[in-house]
């Protein structure tokens, strides 16, 4: 597998974990709990857009 | 990824090719640039004014259009709704979860409003850092600072517990206490700014620990420039028996800057950061290297507060040189060499405090600590250096006075009153020091 490739698959599981975040907030909005925890989860989701998608944006 | 990837934190961005790393730059730009525009009403109504807006950047050229922003912007701003931050604020309030402020050490402080994100962007600036130096999860990290309102060495504990380090957090410990700590730990490394870590040596002895038997095998340095001055990170590396590394970020900013362990000049983070230097008098962007300049900063990822074209004040000038490490990242040569507004002409010559550290940190007979204080008498200016001689070495004092003066006319081209306190005397510091004291703008 190329490093473009790797990249590639990468990005769409970021996709997909951004994608579930949202679903588990639409699901649990009134659960506190569940809400704050993915404020963090979103935040490290972000992070690994820094580190790979961003890099789709050059290829 | 290249060969050495383990060397990495993120070989597809600390190896990337030049030229895509330029069109990164560009792109993350526009986002940032369109994010402040959108969101913030001080960024709009700044380039409004301007009659700037996201479209109209289109190249790295562009980039030179956008207005510039200064501490003193930051200060106005914070008059203003939402309290504390002001308007400058591109988030709601109830996103904001971490509150910082700068020093104060030229004004007032500057209010840092940082989201859940923005404070793990943060740490993961830092995980360059410490990654680059060589820090793994093996380390067990000792931070001897004070955890309060300053950003200090925050989002290094985060980033070393993010990379799987063993963080001991020394707050409100003091200095003996913090050693003892060490050496019971048997920590690997540590984390303070360069003054303190010579004055941690400086306790060590005075209570019967040789620190280089602590072994500490690193020390991170940040908050002034000593450990990129070679006398002053050859003195701190002699007195500790282990690597010394330099790292440049501050409050508004970010983490930004960071020295490998090949030891030579400080890489930028230029998939976080875009660093431009500008020249002092014709206000251009230099690109050569080894040509001094104030540095104008934008933070691509931080969104609560952006930072987009800050005038850092910093003096830094781009290296001649590329890393043994391969990263891309550009270096910068030498660290902060000053600050714009530090910077200063005495006796019609300019000087740059660095230049009296390396000079005074070469000097084994001389202890740590020094002042340098500037005043006019009449139209003449006058230049103080305050030292201490360390003990045992008084008898030489003639010889060590005249050596100094010396290589203090060669490396300054000015001649210094050398006042010579008793060892202890002259203030210590715990964390930014301020040894260059220029009183004829009082």
């Amino acid at each position: 597998m190329t490093v473009d490739d790797k990249i590639d698959k990468i990005d769409e599981k970021i996709k997909e974990i951004k994608k579930a975040v949202s679903e588990i907030e639409r699901l649990a909005s009134d659960i506190e709990a569940i809400k704050k925890n993915l404020v963090r989860l979103r935040a490290s989701v972000k992070m690994l857009e820094l580190n790979v998608s961003d890099v789709k944006m050059v290829m | 990824m290249t060969k050495n990837s383990s060397i990495y934190w993120n070989p597809l961005l600390e190896t990337m090719d030049r030229e895509k790393l330029r069109s990164l730059q560009l792109k993350k730009f526009k986002r940032i640039f369109e994010w402040a525009y959108n969101n913030s009403p001080f960024y709009k109504k700044l380039y409004k004014d301007a009659g700037i807006e996201p479209g109209d950047i289109k190249t790295y050229e562009d980039i030179k259009r956008v207005p510039k922003i200064d501490k003193g912007m930051l200060r106005n701003t914070q008059s203003k709704e939402p309290f504390p931050y002001g308007d400058m604020l591109a988030v709601p309030l109830t996103e904001v979860t971490e509150f910082r402020q700068t020093s104060g050490t030229t004004g007032t402080p500057v209010y840092q409003a940082d989201t859940w994100q923005d404070w793990e962007w943060w740490s993961e600036c830092w995980a360059y850092i410490l990654y680059a130096q060589g820090y793994r999860d093996t380390d067990r990290l000792f931070l001897p600072f004070g955890y309060n309102i300053f950003v200090a060495f925050w989002a290094c504990h985060y980033a070393a517990e993010k990379l799987g380090c063993e963080v001991v957090p020394g707050g409100v410990l003091d200095t003996e206490a913090r050693i003892l700590k060490m050496q019971e730990l048997k920590c690997t490394a540590f984390a303070a700014t360069p003054t303190y870590v010579l004055g941690m040596a400086d306790t060590a002895m005075k209570i019967g620990i040789e620190p280089k038997s602590i072994g500490i095998k690193k020390i991170t340095c940040a908050g002034e420039p000593g450990a990129s001055i070679p006398a002053t990170r050859k003195r701190i590396e002699d007195a500790w028996g282990a690597k010394v590394y330099d790292h440049i970020g501050a409050t508004e900013i970010g983490a930004w800057s960071y020295m490998c362990t090949v030891q030579k000049g400080l890489h930028v983070n230029e998939a976080f950061f875009l660093v431009e230097i500008e020249d002092t008098e014709t206000g251009e962007i230099i690109e050569e290297p080894m040509k001094n300049g104030k540095m104008i900063i934008t933070a691509f990822d931080r969104y609560a507060k952006p930072c987009i074209r800050f005038d850092s004040k910093d003096v830094i000038r781009w290296a001649d040189y590329d890393c043994e490490c391969d990263r891309t990242f550009r270096c910068i040569d030498g660290g902060v060499i000053g600050r714009a507004d530090d910077i200063t002409k005495v006796k019609g010559v300019l000087l740059a405090p660095t230049a009296i550290e390396e000079v005074v940190r070469d000097f084994e007979e001389l202890s740590d600590e020094y002042e340098v204080i500037v005043t006019k008498k009449g139209d003449i200016d006058d230049i103080m250096l305050k030292i201490e001689i360390k003990p045992g070495c008084e008898s030489r004092k003639e010889d060590i006075l005249k050596r100094l003066k010396d290589q203090l006319r060669v490396k300054t081209n000015l001649g210094y009153k050398i006042e010579v306190h008793p060892f202890g005397s002259l203030p210590r510091y715990t964390l930014k020091a301020k040894r260059f004291k220029d009183l004829r703008k009082h």
